[in-house]
């Protein structure tokens, strides 16, 4: 099974291995994985991998043959991040903390909003812009992957897979995994009834997590121990060793920010899967660890954010449509506290109060969007919802001079004729002139 | 793709679809005219808005048209799953650009990876003020769609009708049908 850094997280890949997990039959049915067309988003050669491909007739096996379809789809997929530069910069922090695993382990970018990394036992890693958007710095994503890495050098998928076994629960698994594969389907295309309906979530929530949930009870001691070697890992790789615990204190914290009381809630459940350790306690075991290590390691933050810096546009886009603003505002202002790329931060932070719409939040975006004007790297829709905003304010002539500095800045934007037509109807209202 | 194509065919299968040409109403407040058949899928959608409707040609795979009318302040067009997943409401001071806003946010609410609008331009509903644009998104397989949209405030209410299709084939088939739909807004 792929295992997730996140606890709780689900994926489809999750519920397909669990339907090869009892049943080594289905490894015959997998074809040899095939050497995958190069892309722009493939990492430069690697060395060659340490761990051999399992015989498909063994259990091993057919996970890695399930794997194998999953990591298949995950290289099609539009969520992909296909930049050759974050590519290799994030493979290459890998192969620091793991150089023996340097040729196993393959990573895939994906644009989802959501902090989450996994492994599968084949090599194949994922790791969410949630969650990159998240981490502070080099350290503490090389935490991330060194953890994901223990799950893959321990083989906690088949170790998981044989003491579910044991426990006679296979055939349970089975029958649920291809109830839930279905749903998960339907819930994550589009091109989908279930999509239109829009009601595949709370399907997945309360029978995929809710029947789930019972097959996971044992893994949290894997959790813990991928939590010690990705320690042990950053800090042998040079790394600061209080990068981790500092990673978990800002996750515990960004959730009690949630909009959402059931959100805020999960800190003090063990999450629906109880698989990993419940992150206050995850951070107390990590201090222990920093404070015996007693080292001194580089954080590789300027290194970090300058990796991330073209992204920070897109994927706090993507961040908004998860309309949690509480948990976006506190991202904003963590990322902003390094007083860097304040022009996009600015931006929006004030689209989260914009879009919020809570007592007192069109004061707070109008005055992040006035702060988000004075930097050089504000998009140029900053001065259209401070437009926006005067033009509510009726301050007509600082609205049309702010709409005609948006299309001064983006002379092919795609609502031109509108806000022309708007500059026109404010200029009828005030005179030219007005400063903003 | 299979699975989602089985899955929605047999959610199809067990809901009640009708053929509707001609006059056409959406839940009172206009009435369009369908110059070809379609099929009237709207009850695939669970727990629906009574004042939304869908319909297909070729099934909601392939072109979906959505017929919305007088959409309330609170109200959503794309049913959240659950509470701490909320899709986008329409509120009744949202500028024009929020309008635009609103639904490419509930395009993306539908699945649809990174929606775009593009070329919005004045146009008229049923002989009101309306804001016309185009959409792009690509679905999480990276299958390209194109979509268009017609939508005008009416006091503080909303009316849409909004088409998506895969941008290859399918979109260009339809869009004529869509625009005589556009065009043959009339208000009760």
């Amino acid at each position: 099974m792929k295992r997730s850094f996140l606890r709780g997280a689900i994926s489809v890949f999750s519920a397909a291995a669990l339907i090869a997990a009892p049943a080594a039959s289905v490894a015959q049915q997998s074809a040899p994985l095939a050497p995958p067309a190069a892309t722009a988003a493939d990492p430069p050669p690697r060395p060659a991998p340490a761990r051999a491909r399992p015989d498909p007739s063994t259990d091993e096996g057919g996970i890695w043959g399930v794997a194998d379809r999953a990591e298949e789809d995950a290289r099609r997929s539009a969520e992909r991040i296909s930049d050759p530069g974050l590519n290799a910069y994030v493979a290459s922090i890998a192969c620091r903390v793991a150089a023996e695993f340097c040729g196993d382990v393959r990573i895939y970018l994906m644009q989802r909003p959501f902090y989450n990394a996994s492994m599968a036992p084949n090599g194949y890693m994922e790791v969410w812009s949630g969650l990159m958007l998240r981490v502070e710095d080099e350290a503490q994503l090389a935490f991330v992957l060194g953890h994901e890495i223990a799950h893959y050098d321990a083989r906690h998928s088949l170790e998981t897979l044989r003491a579910m076994r044991g426990r006679s629960n296979a055939a349970l698994a089975a029958s649920v995994a291809i109830a839930v594969i279905g749903a998960a389907a339907a819930a994550n295309s589009p091109n989908s009834a279930q999509s239109i309906m829009n009601a595949a979530g709370g399907l997945i929530d309360i029978a995929y997590l809710g029947a789930l949930a019972s097959l996971f009870g044992y893994s949290r001691e894997n959790e813990t121990e991928a939590d010690a070697e990705g320690f042990r890992r950053i800090a042998a790789a040079g790394y600061d060793p209080a990068a981790p615990a500092r990673q978990w204190r800002l996750r515990i914290d960004e959730v009690a920010a949630s909009d959402f009381e059931r959100t805020r809630r999960e800190e003090a459940r063990a999450g629906v899967f109880n698989t990993h350790p419940l992150n206050r306690d995850r951070v107390q075991a990590l201090e222990a660890l920093a404070l015996r290590a007693a080292a001194v390691g580089e954080t590789g933050r300027a290194r970090y954010r300058a990796a991330i810096r073209p992204f920070l546009d897109p994927w706090l886009r993507d961040e908004l449509r998860r309309r949690d603003y509480g948990q976006t505002l506190f991202l904003i202002e963590r990322l902003a506290s390094a007083e860097e790329d304040l022009g996009v931060l600015l931006f929006y932070r004030g689209e989260a109060h914009r879009l919020r719409r809570g007592e007192g939040d069109l004061a707070h975006a109008r005055a992040a969007y006035e702060s988000a004007i004075q930097h050089p790297d504000a998009p140029p829709l900053a001065w259209r919802q401070l437009g926006e905003i005067y033009e509510r304010e009726r301050r007509a002539a600082e609205a049309a001079a702010l709409f005609r500095a948006y299309l001064d800045r983006a002379p092919a934007a795609s609502d031109r004729l509108l806000i022309e037509r708007r500059i026109a109807a404010l200029e009828a209202q005030a005179p030219p002139g007005g400063t903003p | 793709m299979i699975k989602a194509l089985a899955a929605a065919l047999a959610l199809s299968a067990c809901a009640a679809v009708a053929a509707v040409e001609g006059p056409y109403s959406a839940a009172g407040a206009y009435t369009v005219t369908l110059d070809r058949q379609w099929s009237d899928i709207s009850a695939v959608m669970t727990q629906r808005p009574r004042n939304v409707r869908l319909l297909s040609v070729d099934g909601p795979l392939l072109n979906r048209l959505y017929i919305a009318s007088a959409i309330e302040p609170g109200q959503f067009l794309v049913k959240p799953a659950r509470r701490e997943a909320p899709t986008p409401i329409f509120r009744a001071d949202m500028s024009e650009t929020e309008l635009v806003e609103f639904v490419i946010d509930s395009v993306a609410a539908l699945g649809y990876l990174r929606p775009e609008s593009r070329n919005l331009r004045p146009d008229l509903f049923g002989g009101r003020e309306a804001v016309r644009f185009e959409i792009e998104a690509q679905t999480p397989e990276g299958l390209a769609f194109s979509g268009t949209a017609l939508l005008a405030r009416a006091g503080d209410r909303l009316h849409l009708i909004l088409y998506l299709a895969p941008t290859e084939h399918y979109y260009a088939r339809l869009l004529p049908h869509v625009e005589q739909v556009f065009a043959s807004v009339r208000f009760q």
